[in-house]
């Protein structure tokens, strides 16, 4: 658990001081320094722009963790309160919303998420609308899953029969249930956004020019491969390490909470 | 079972409308004017608002959005997938050309990541915990955080760039073919050695083993009547997990290396707002889902007697 703490804790201390670490602001454009490689003004080199790519990458922390944080609640609220909505509103409510959460899956993520976020119009609500909407599908079998087998248990027959308010079973006897499992869904699709988010940014459908974001950087960097190909490794290198760290967060998680019996 | 297989069947036809519905809303409410791209590219030229509103009614923009579906649902129930509203050419032809380029690369895709993850796999669970394990899981570990694009451009930095062995761009030769499919393969080979891995170990924990062999079952009919079938289930489930990930990666990895294939053909599609050329992937990639998954369902039933029984 402790290894979860740190990675929560430095990548909130990345996305919130990230922007106050930067040397330089990370749009400011500085053509007779462009395309440089690392030196001591330019620890990390400039692109084509003549832009600072350590302030950009720092700066860039906050889109790609801050967009990947709010889709991935954004879906985390949909995808439970469908699950939940199914779980406990009846055989004919569950089965259409099962029905729905199959048809949204029937759609490959990734590319369900280029169409939409590309028909919508380039832009930051477009990719948090298209990663949202193709991302809750997970959260709403895992919420109905566990909705339907705490539903069946003794103490919350016997707190229903006491005459327990609905809102008082929810909260004392389904959230501390349903917390532990959602909890590791979360932390895979927090990591699937940061991939989807620099996708759709690589694509040129994600975070719009000039805003630093990770995807977006890479494409930038890409025509100027042979002349500086360092530009294309650090935003690269930024992703896989939240990544990783995120995925690896999630597995100590899941084995915790695999050791503690809780369901799930 | 057969009512079983009659759910099945009934829950993908269901889901099956739901996608053509959601795919027409999608291309509905998308901004831009459906009418006027479909006019251009009939006309060639800029045209009066008159010209747009009688292509509007011709095509059943004009109606109500349910009269407009069934309008859109009839020739694609025939798989008429119609005109391009860019070149005005027949959909069908096009697309065909883009996904004679998709399925060899996802297939080469496919066994590069099979020829890598099984042996790693097989080897690493021989002695779970020690190092070539704990090596297999940190390498499936690693390859699942790099993204497709990421990897693609270093391998064309590395092979194309660097050391001028192999070609990068476009699909003119087979050897054009190699670093894509190789970008394509290292990613299914690292969720694939993590799937298999955790297979073989779950299989292998299986308490009805000793129980068989205690009894006296040959070796031979243990495998063939106990193990095959248990190992078949997250084999069956791994293809259609497999099939979503390679349509992904194929559709990033394509457009990396400029080859025109289905990726290429969908992106270049958005960006000019062709809405037929959209359609057609969308529709055509959620059928393909749907239908293996409803294979799978069926395979499941039966093979396993205990997935359904709760139906029946």
């Amino acid at each position: 658990m402790r290894s979860v703490a740190l990675v929560v804790t430095g990548l909130v201390a990345l996305a919130v001081l990230g922007p106050l670490l930067a040397p330089y602001d990370p749009t400011a454009i500085d053509i007779p320094n462009r395309l440089s490689g690392p030196t001591q003004t330019f620890p990390l080199g400039t692109d084509a722009l003549g832009r600072d790519i350590l302030s950009r990458l720092l700066y860039g922390a906050r889109w790609s963790l801050g967009l990947a944080f709010l889709i991935s609640v954004l879906s985390l609220i949909i995808g439970t309160s469908v699950g939940l909505i199914a779980a406990l509103g009846g055989r004919i409510a569950d089965w259409s919303l099962m029905r729905a959460t199959d048809t949204f899956l029937a759609f490959p993520e990734l590319v369900a998420a280029v169409v939409i976020a590309g028909l919508m119009g380039a832009g930051t609500w477009s990719l948090i609308f298209a990663l949202s909407v193709t991302g809750w599908m997970r959260y709403a079998r895992v919420a109905r899953g566990i909705g339907l087998s705490v539903q069946s248990r003794g103490y919350v027959v016997q707190a229903r029969l006491a005459g327990m308010p609905g809102w008082s079973i929810a909260r004392w006897h389904y959230l501390p249930s349903l917390i532990p499992s959602l909890t590791v869904v979360w932390t895979g699709m927090f990591a699937r956004a940061i991939l989807g988010i620099s996708a759709l940014g690589f694509l040129g459908f994600g975070v719009q020019p000039p805003n630093p974001e990770w995807g977006a950087m890479l494409l930038d960097a890409r025509v100027h491969m042979r002349s500086t190909p360092l530009q294309m490794i650090w935003p690269g290198l930024a992703v896989v390490s939240c990544v990783l760290a995120i995925n690896l967060a999630g597995d100590a998680l899941r084995d915790a909470l695999a050791k503690d019996g809780q369901p799930g | 079972m057969i009512t079983a297989i009659g759910g099945v069947l009934l829950r993908a036809v269901v889901v099956l409308s739901g996608t053509a519905i959601l795919t027409f809303a999608l291309l509905w409410h998308a901004p831009g004017d459906p009418a006027q791209a479909i006019a251009m590219a009939r006309f060639d030229a800029l045209l009066s608002d008159d010209v747009i509103d009688q292509v509007r009614q011709e095509v059943g923009l004009n109606t109500g959005f349910w009269q407009a579906f069934w309008a859109w649902l009839g020739p694609l129930l025939r798989l008429d997938f119609g005109y391009s509203a860019v070149t005005g050419r027949p959909v069908w032809p096009d697309l065909w050309a883009a996904m004679t380029y998709t399925f060899p690369l996802a297939l080469a895709g496919l066994a590069i990541g099979l020829a890598l993850s099984l042996p790693l796999a097989i080897l690493a669970t021989k002695r779970p915990g020690g190092l070539l394990d704990r090596a297999a899981v940190a390498i499936a570990s690693l390859g699942a955080a790099i993204p497709a694009y990421w990897l693609g451009l270093l391998l064309i930095l590395l092979f194309a760039v660097q050391l001028g062995l192999l070609p990068a761009m476009g699909a003119r030769t087979p050897a054009h073919a190699i670093l894509p499919a190789v970008t394509l393969g290292l990613g299914v080979a690292a969720s694939l050695t993590r799937i298999i891995r955790s297979g073989i170990l779950e299989a292998r924990g299986q308490p009805f083993l000793p129980a068989l062999r205690r009894r006296g079952v040959a070796g031979q009919a243990v495998a063939r009547d106990h193990v095959a079938p248990h190992a078949a289930i997250p084999v069956v489930t791994l293809f259609g997990l497999e099939l979503a990930f390679l349509l992904e990666g194929a559709v990033l990895v394509e457009v990396i290396f400029g080859r025109p294939g289905l990726g290429t053909f969908l992106v270049t599609a958005i960006t000019a707002r062709d809405f037929p050329h959209v359609q057609a992937v969308v529709v055509l990639t959620a059928l393909v889902f749907v239908l293996v998954n409803l294979a799978t369902d069926i395979f499941y039933r039966v093979i396993d007697p205990r997935i359904g029984a709760e139906d029946a």
